[in-house]
């Protein structure tokens, strides 16, 4: 079990936006964990706060922003291979010495968009060594050699002449490479990969998938993907966390989710993926309704508006998530003759 | 780079030739005639003829075109002509542009340094009390106009309380031209730099809130520098890029367009001269003092080019 400790347990994560003195609740109780050397997919529709979650994990998010939680434990691992736990709860200042020593050298985050996510007036060689001079102290001149190294493992050929290039010099899959060498140079233990192929066209998506998947196995990293893309998930993750409006809804083994969908959401979910060989005049099936303001959300379940199995028990105030197998959670009144879990 | 320089360079010629064209023919269509600046009227109308030798002998009866040239040759070997009352142009223009550029100058550095400060500030800031006391004072130095601010200024400060000089730039007698000089600038420099302030404020907010929300400063802290590295290696540059443009193009618009605060403080530079030369019709000072400011405005964009290829890799090597 050594191997498959946990490397982040995030319970109860409650992030709160204040604008105009109006305060709206966006993640609301998110729980889950990532076991070391696998990947958590986290899939949702647009707007069901994948990203905000991993952003108040990190600590991203502006001031209008209040990030609570009962606990966030980041597990590092020493060198000598005993564990160093970090509470990052209780962290006061997200752009604080502490937070920052955390960021590259033992998480990063690899972002949606590469095109804008280098600095347009940078050689991104430098942008690459930035974080490795602020964490290691090496010199200028030893950065760039750990640099030259890494851009060939990374797929970014005659690294020699590319890394005094400017990220316009780029394209995009070159670019998301470089955004990988930025969250990989101080060696994390764990990547948060926010989409990083959405702005990418289907083959590169392909190739950088294929290299996150790569480092992973080669290099036991974790990894948090988000994603919307299903056929990603079915590749990549170990775990998956579904979640819609701000809430984790289920949470279970890739075969969980995928053999045994319980959430009426999650079925909505994989019923809407394409499939080849789809017969003629079949439509793909859409989740009814779009989703709600969540400033005028309603107590109860989130979806129960746009579910096909809602009854009024829907509408109650409190909903559980219900431990239906060892490790697959629902949050569902479905299945309230399953145990209760937090 | 250097060719991108010199290419700018070059282009900034024919720009100033159609310029001064177009100043040339268009002061030609106002109809005045230098004559009846240099001959009384009474003796005009009784000595037609010899007017008219006269008007051979100064070439006033040449195509238009055939002037154009006549005095472009003149102005290129520096021989800017003289006024109607008899001046040398040149030697107006050397004591009276040195003025402008002191006035310029100053409220350019002021107010940039201020502007983009308190922008910058309210910015990382945002909606804390610099940013609101700043948009306040932004709105009223926008919606004010300068001379208005000029006269208030001097009504207060000089009428009221006497502190500085009304007008004027030199006092005669003065024990110190230092002092003499703060004291007559003072109150113009105050009054442009109010004005620029209140722009340049709003842009540096504005832009330095687009940059700080975008995503490579989150790339930058995902890096785990500290914040002053994020704000001023990434967010400074980027941020300043567009503020550095509003910046030099308010240098032709203080040459020129302190055409107004000159007039209000009676300063002599070449917005005072410009305003004097146009009431009474002196079209050599006018066709000058355009080209100055039309002169000032080229080299402006050229210098912002020149910045803009320094500061931005893709404007350098995309030439």
């Amino acid at each position: 079990m050594e191997s498959k400790e946990l490397i982040l347990e995030v319970k109860k994560l409650n992030t709160t936006f204040v604008s105009d003195k109006k305060e709206t609740r966006i993640v609301k109780d998110v729980s889950f964990a990532v076991k070391r050397g696998t990947t958590l997919a986290v899939v949702g529709e647009s707007g069901c706060s994948k990203s905000v979650t991993m952003n108040s994990i990190m600590r991203f998010l502006g001031r209008n922003a209040k990030v609570e939680a009962e606990s966030i434990r980041f597990t590092a691992k020493r060198a000598d291979g005993t564990a160093e736990p970090h509470q990052l709860e209780g962290i006061k200042n997200p752009n604080g010495a502490e937070m920052r020593a955390l960021r590259g050298p033992q998480m990063s985050m690899v972002f949606q968009d590469p095109m804008s996510s280098l600095n347009p007036v940078y050689k991104v060689g430098d942008q690459v060594a930035e974080g490795l001079i602020q964490h290691t102290g090496i010199s200028k001149k030893q950065a760039r050699e750990q640099v030259l190294e890494l851009f060939p493992r990374l797929g970014i050929p005659d690294p020699e002449s590319r890394i005094d290039c400017y990220p316009h010099q780029f394209s995009g899959g070159m670019k998301q490479r470089v955004v990988i060498a930025i969250a990989m140079i101080c060696n994390p233990e764990l990547i948060i990969c926010d989409e990083p192929t959405t702005a990418l066209d289907v083959t590169i998506q392909a190739q950088i998938m294929e290299l996150l998947k790569k480092l992973q196995v080669e290099n036991g990293k974790s990894i948090i993907l988000i994603t919307h893309n299903m056929g990603l998930v079915a590749e990549m993750a170990d775990e998956v966390c579904v979640m819609y409006m701000g809430r984790v809804v289920e949470f279970g083994s890739l075969e969980d989710i995928f053999d045994h969908p319980s959430h009426p959401y999650t079925k909505a979910l994989l019923r809407s993926v394409p499939v080849l060989g789809l017969a003629d005049g079949q439509k793909l099936e859409t989740i009814p309704g779009i989703t709600p303001n969540p400033a005028d959300l309603k107590p109860g379940c989130e979806f129960a508006d746009r579910c096909a199995e809602c009854t009024e028990r829907c509408r109650g105030a409190n909903i559980p998530a219900y431990e239906i197998a060892p490790g697959h959670r629902v949050r569902c009144v479905q299945f309230d003759h399953f145990p209760e879990v937090d | 780079m250097l060719k991108y320089i010199l290419k700018k360079i070059l282009a900034m010629i024919p720009m100033l030739l159609l310029i001064s064209m177009i100043v040339f023919f268009g002061l030609q269509l106002t109809g005045v005639d230098p004559i009846n600046f240099m001959v009384s009227p009474d003796v005009l109308s009784a000595n037609a003829a010899n007017v008219e030798a006269l008007r051979d002998s100064l070439g006033l009866n040449d195509p238009v075109i055939v002037q154009y040239f006549h005095w472009l040759g003149k102005v290129v070997t520096g021989d800017l002509g003289y006024s109607f009352d008899g001046s040398s142009i040149a030697e107006t223009i050397a004591v009276r542009l040195p003025y402008t550029f002191e006035l310029a100058g100053w409220s350019l550095l002021l107010s940039a340094i201020i502007g983009v400060g308190i922008g910058i500030l309210s910015a990382i800031r945002q909606n804390g009390i610099i940013d609101y006391v700043g948009r306040v004072l932004a709105v009223f130095g926008q919606a004010v106009p300068q001379f208005l601010v000029g006269i208030i200024l001097i009504q207060i400060l000089s009428i009221q309380l006497g502190w500085f000089p009304a007008g004027n730039r030199v006092s005669p007698g003065a024990a110190s031209a230092f002092i003499d000089a703060v004291q007559h600038l003072f109150l113009p420099v105050l009054t442009l730099t109010i004005g620029m302030v209140a722009v340049l404020m709003r842009y540096a907010r504005n832009t330095t809130l687009d940059v700080l929300n975008s995503d490579y400063i989150k790339t930058a802290r995902s890096k785990g520098i500290p914040e002053w590295k994020v704000y001023l290696k990434h967010g400074f540059r980027n941020a300043m890029k567009p503020v550095l443009v509003i910046v030099l193009f308010r240098i032709p618009m203080l040459v020129g367009g302190s055409v107004v605060i000159e007039s209000v403080f009676s300063y002599p530079g070449i917005g005072l001269t410009m305003t004097n030369a146009i009431t009474s019709g002196d079209y050599p000072v006018v066709l000058i003092t355009t080209l100055i400011i039309a002169a000032a405005m080229l080299i402006c964009s050229f210098m912002v080019d020149v910045l803009n290829a320094l500061l931005d890799p893709r404007v350098r090597l995309g030439e």
